[in-house]
């Protein structure tokens, strides 16, 4: 309720809302009281049965009117005689105890409007000498501080407050807090907070036990709900882990206050070394834009990527205009099956695009006639385990299929596979999380059969029926980004979205042989192609999610005219990066049969960090009995050995965690051997060190806070009105109470609707001019 | 560098050989006459432009498509055009074209333009449409800057180009062009071992052939090659059969005075280069 309200409500109704809701309101009429209030009801009678015979210029109307009004003045006088009070129950005077929990974390750090700091303002209340809340609550109860950020501790005094948590947990402080005071009579928790909780894990929980328990939470919201001018830079959506060279996009959601309109650079830095540059105009206040930056991951191991706008001048939190996210760029070999059924310049184009980049690791296999097979193996061969591996044809079993991460499907018609081999590249995406890419060719998608096949189910792109072999379509179709695509790092062709939009312009027509034009819902469109009279648009570039993996349709057939046509420069490098692009991409979420990871990727110096490991069989198939160990690496060189347990509840999930107790980076090798032998093994990276999320998200969340104090019966106070807070804690179920009963019968409400009634009476009698 | 046996010949010999070879080509010329003469027109210049040419070229369309490359002959080797009666890079045009075409595309798996073939100028940026290109009689090149320039951008880019019937003083001439070409890059001589002769079949034996080069003084063919940086363990870029005509054996393969043998290796060895274009 708006504070205005609240004072009206209080003005006429005596007591403020929040002490109706505590209460319940009863009549406590006396003996004497009830015959009164039955007198004035024998006398209401007559009263109203002689408006039946007044005369003038009264109509029936009117006469029901008054006698009504009449009816009502004696029954609200009858009710005020039968006594209206509110029972509550208020806490005994410092036979109660109250727990004072006061946030420690960096947040409180934050100087709103260049004068106090929210920590001071917090220890002007708290000071145990003023006449402040501290004071007014020692002289109803007995107190307990606590501090609390991403752990609570007791305090004996406020000279130990830090205000250097690097992270806030409201929910896990408050249980602590009601489990330290359980053994006490408690009246209440006291949380002083800006609400600024990077970690909400387990409040409703916690809500839900102190509702039970009757604690209810006194809630102060500390600092503004929203700041006068500020940039921030609320959240990176990066991946995790890339391939080296790949082009990488993060989307970096920027939000502003008092700026709205003016255009800021964001800078990615990597190591110092500026790798992209995004204009950014911002946003209405208030409200998040979304801004891509694209750059390349050149340099491998663990890098800390640096999204930052400059400060802007006035700007109250400077902390929050740079995020640091950490990134893994994998100098590693992803190994690609290339199967293409039909021998084209394709093969040799996409062959020499890769030639030189040691991240792909392509093994092709040309069906070069009829059952004859020409087995072309990229360097290094003994990553395929000898060049002789694919002499057999396409692999049969899901073994020798799931040893590749990717799978690039070239014009090779349905009937060539089994029905099972069919279900196996479906699964090979679904199942074991590879990628798959099926390029366009005079027998690929429709016209290669594949209309209801399991591989049509995986892939992006609807698949009509065929045309009749004696007309065959094609068309040279001018390719474009799509909207969406405008911004995909797969089709940036350039430093900026600007030089890849004038480099897109210029780029060859393409030979589209499969008519392509609908993706399929939950599918999306990187490349669209246009010819004159085609009424729809060529889907050329498409991708979806399908299960564990990724499928991706490219439907045109000569993308080697991005290298021979007479209009591309002999220096352009556009059709390799293309294909370096590409199949990093497809390859990018595509993890082996040991997937590791950590339960976070940047954390402080001696907090306990989790290590997850996931397991499966060369099917694919999660395994429970393996064994798991891993190795930690800490900044200084030292080795911690750990043995991963499952964790029961996920199938083939292991855990198992440490202390980093230094800054730095920590490499976690994870190796796990199953029943039959080594099943794999991999490596996560994660940082410890300061962290600086306290300044993100840092203007006062009102709305965690009204929460915490609505879900426990409490309420939600600001330095407004904060004094208020002392007298309303009284008002409590637990601890050592009594019983009050609060007069009502005197409210002014009362007393007004009696003269506003009589008030309408007299002026009613007037006008009809009766006595 | 290279030193091809013939050098030991005497000048003689080459003007000798010279002759001969135009003698066989207008001869040659007029043996097409059961194919449809839609390449060419004849004229009587013996200088200047090239005579009108009227030729049908297919449109793209993804499939394999035969490209022969066209040039203007030099005007020293027994006259340009020869009176109109020989313009030197149309040599078996278009028998030997087709052949090669229907031929892979019978034994292959490639898709392949069968309705007709191209003939591309090395200054006409169509050419950069078609990744694998067929020179004749290179004896006779005679490049501009441009045409050197796009066929050096050609090969670069990942073109792939077979020279074909040419023997003894012929090789001068055609070094010093492509020096024009590629002045950084030697021709480095291969043999059966190289993967290109396995491409499809296994071709172990080069010796075959050599057509009316071996009653020139030519001796066995040989093949000679350029690679990307020199490096005759990177992608091959122009294979050169020295001392030897495989489009002739293309061209007559269905007239009963060639030997079926030799026809076969002839298009295993086209069958060969085309696949290595596609895959290297």
């Amino acid at each position: 309720m708006p504070p205005v309200l609240e004072s009206l409500f209080e003005f006429l109704f005596k007591y403020k809302p929040f002490v109706f809701a505590r209460g319940e309101v009863v009549l406590a009429a006396t003996a004497g009281s009830m015959v009164a209030a039955g007198l004035l009801l024998a006398l209401a009678v007559p009263i109203v049965r002689q408006y039946r015979a007044i005369g003038g210029r009264s109509t029936p109307r009117s006469r029901l009117a008054l006698a009504v009004l009449r009816a009502a003045v004696v029954a609200l006088g009858c009710f005020v005689l039968l006594r209206p009070s509110l029972v509550v129950a208020t806490a005994v005077p410092q036979q109660n105890f109250v727990g004072v929990l006061v946030d420690d974390s960096r947040s409180m750090r934050v100087a709103e409007g260049g004068a106090q700091t929210r920590a001071e303002q917090v220890s002007a209340w708290l000071d145990p000498g003023g006449s402040g809340l501290f004071g007014q609550l020692e002289e109803r109860f007995r107190l307990r501080l606590f501090s609390f950020s991403d752990a609570t501790r007791r305090l004996e005094g406020l000279e130990e407050l830090r205000f250097e948590g690097l992270r806030t947990n409201v929910g896990r402080a408050l249980e602590a807090g009601r489990q330290e005071l359980g053994g006490v009579p408690l009246s209440g928790l006291v949380l002083l907070s800006d609400g600024a909780d990077n970690d909400s894990s387990g409040l409703t929980e916690t809500l839900n036990g102190l509702r039970d328990a009757k604690v209810p939470v006194f809630v102060v919201g500390v600092g503004r709900e929203e700041f006068a001018r500020d940039i921030e830079i609320t959240r990176v959506e990066a991946p995790n882990e890339v391939m080296q060279n790949s082009a990488v996009a993060a989307d970096v959601v920027v939000r502003q206050r008092g700026y709205e309109g003016e255009t800021v650079e964001l800078l990615v830095e990597d190591g110092g070394r500026i790798v992209s540059t995004v204009e950014v105009t911002l946003p209405r206040a208030g409200e998040s834009t979304v801004v891509r930056a694209t750059f390349v991951a050149e340099d491998p191991g663990p890098r800390i990527l640096t999204f930052r706008i400059e400060v802007a001048e006035g700007e109250m939190v400077r902390q929050n205009n740079a995020l640091e996210t950490l990134v893994t760029v994998r100098d590693e070999q992803a190994r690609i099956l290339y199967f293409e059924g039909e021998p084209r310049h394709e093969v040799a184009f996409i062959r020499r695009a890769l030639h030189e980049d040691g991240n792909i690791a392509l093994a092709t296999l040309v069906r070069s006639a009829p059952n004859k097979f020409q087995s072309l193996i990229v360097d290094p061969v003994e990553e395929f385990g000898g060049e002789h591996e694919l002499f057999g044809g396409f692999p049969k079993t899901r073994e020798e299929l799931y040893r590749y991460s990717a799978l690039v499907l070239g014009s090779v018609e349905a009937d060539f596979f089994t029905r099972d081999q069919l279900q196996m590249i479906a699964d090979f995406v679904s199942q074991r999380g590879g990628g798959l890419l099926a390029l366009g060719g005079r027998h690929a998608f429709a016209e290669g059969g594949y209309a209801g096949t399991p591989v049509a189910e995986a892939l992006p792109v609807v698949i009509e029926a065929p045309r009749p072999a004696a007309e065959p379509w094609y068309a040279e179709v001018d390719v474009v980004p799509t909207l969406f695509g405008r911004s995909h790092p797969v089709v940036q062709f350039g430093a900026s979205a600007e030089e890849s939009a004038a480099r897109w312009e210029t780029m060859p027509p393409l030979l589209a042989v499969n008519r392509v034009t609908r993706i399929k819902p939950g599918a999306a469109s990187l490349l669209d192609g246009n010819a004159e009279g085609l009424e729809e648009a060529q889907a050329v570039l498409a991708y979806q999610r399908y299960g564990a993996g990724k499928s991706i349709a490219l439907t045109v057939a000569d993308t080697w005219q991005w290298q021979m046509h007479g209009d591309v420069p002999l220096e352009d490098m556009t059709h390799e990066t293309f294909w370096q692009q590409m199949l990093r991409w497809l390859v990018a979420d595509v993890s082996g049969q040991v997937r590791a990871r950590l339960g976070r990727e940047r954390f402080a110096p001696g907090e306990t960090v989790a290590v997850l490991t996931d397991v499966f069989d060369d099917t694919y198939l999660a395994v429970n009995d393996a064994q798991v160990r891993a190795l930690v690496t800490g900044p200084d060189g030292e080795v911690e050995a750990l043995d991963l347990a499952w964790t029961v509840d996920v199938d083939g999930r292991y855990a198992a965690s440490f202390v980093a107790e230094a800054d730095g980076f920590y490499t976690v090798s994870v190796v796990a051997e199953g029943r039959e032998g080594p099943l794999g093994q991999d490596v996560a990276t994660g940082q410890a060190t300061e962290l600086t999320q306290e300044f993100f998200g840092a203007e006062m969340n009102r709305e965690l806070l009204t929460r915490v104090a609505e879900e426990t019966s409490g309420r939600f106070y600001t330095a407004a009105n904060l004094d208020e807070l002392a007298g309303d804690i009284a008002f409590t179920d637990g601890g050592t109470t009594v019983t009050e009963v609060l007069d009502l019968w005197d409210m002014p409400i009362f007393f007004f609707v009696f003269i506003g009634m009589i008030g309408t009476e007299w002026t009613l009698r007037k006008w009809r001019r009766l006595a | 560098m290279i030193q091809p046996r013939w050098r030991m010949a005497g000048a003689a010999l080459a003007v000798t050989a010279a002759g001969v070879v135009l003698a066989t080509a207008v001869a040659f010329a007029g043996a097409g006459g059961t194919e449809p003469q839609r390449g060419r027109s004849r004229g009587w210049a013996n200088s200047g432009p090239a005579p009108d040419v009227d030729y049908e070229n297919v449109a793209y369309d993804g499939r394999f498509t035969f490209a022969r490359v066209r040039f203007n002959p030099t005007t020293w080797s027994g006259g340009r055009y020869a009176w109109g009666l020989d313009l030197k890079w149309n040599h078996d045009y278009p028998r030997a074209d087709r052949r090669l075409a229907e031929i892979l595309g019978a034994v292959t798996g490639v898709e392949t333009q069968q309705e007709g073939s191209n003939i591309v100028t090395l200054d006409d940026p169509e050419l950069f449409r078609y990744p694998w290109a067929y020179m004749c009689e290179v004896g006779f090149l005679e490049l501009s800057d441009t045409e050197a320039t796009n066929l050096r951008e050609y090969m670069l880019k990942g073109g792939f180009v077979v020279v074909d019937d040419f023997t003894g003083w012929h090789w001068y001439n055609f070094e010093a062009e492509m020096a024009k070409v590629m002045p950084e890059n030697r021709f480095i001589e291969i043999f059966a071992d190289h993967p290109i002769f396995h491409a499809f079949f296994e071709i172990d034996d080069l010796t075959f052939g050599g057509g009316q080069y071996r009653f020139q003084g030519g001796g066995p063919p040989r093949y000679f090659a350029l690679f990307e940086d020199n490096d005759p363990t990177k992608r091959l870029m122009m294979i050169a059969n020295f001392d030897n005509d495989i489009g002739e054996f293309w061209e007559f393969a269905d007239n009963p005075y060639v030997l079926i043998d030799l026809s076969n290796d002839a298009f295993k060895l086209g069958v060969n280069y085309v696949m290595y274009s596609m895959f290297h």
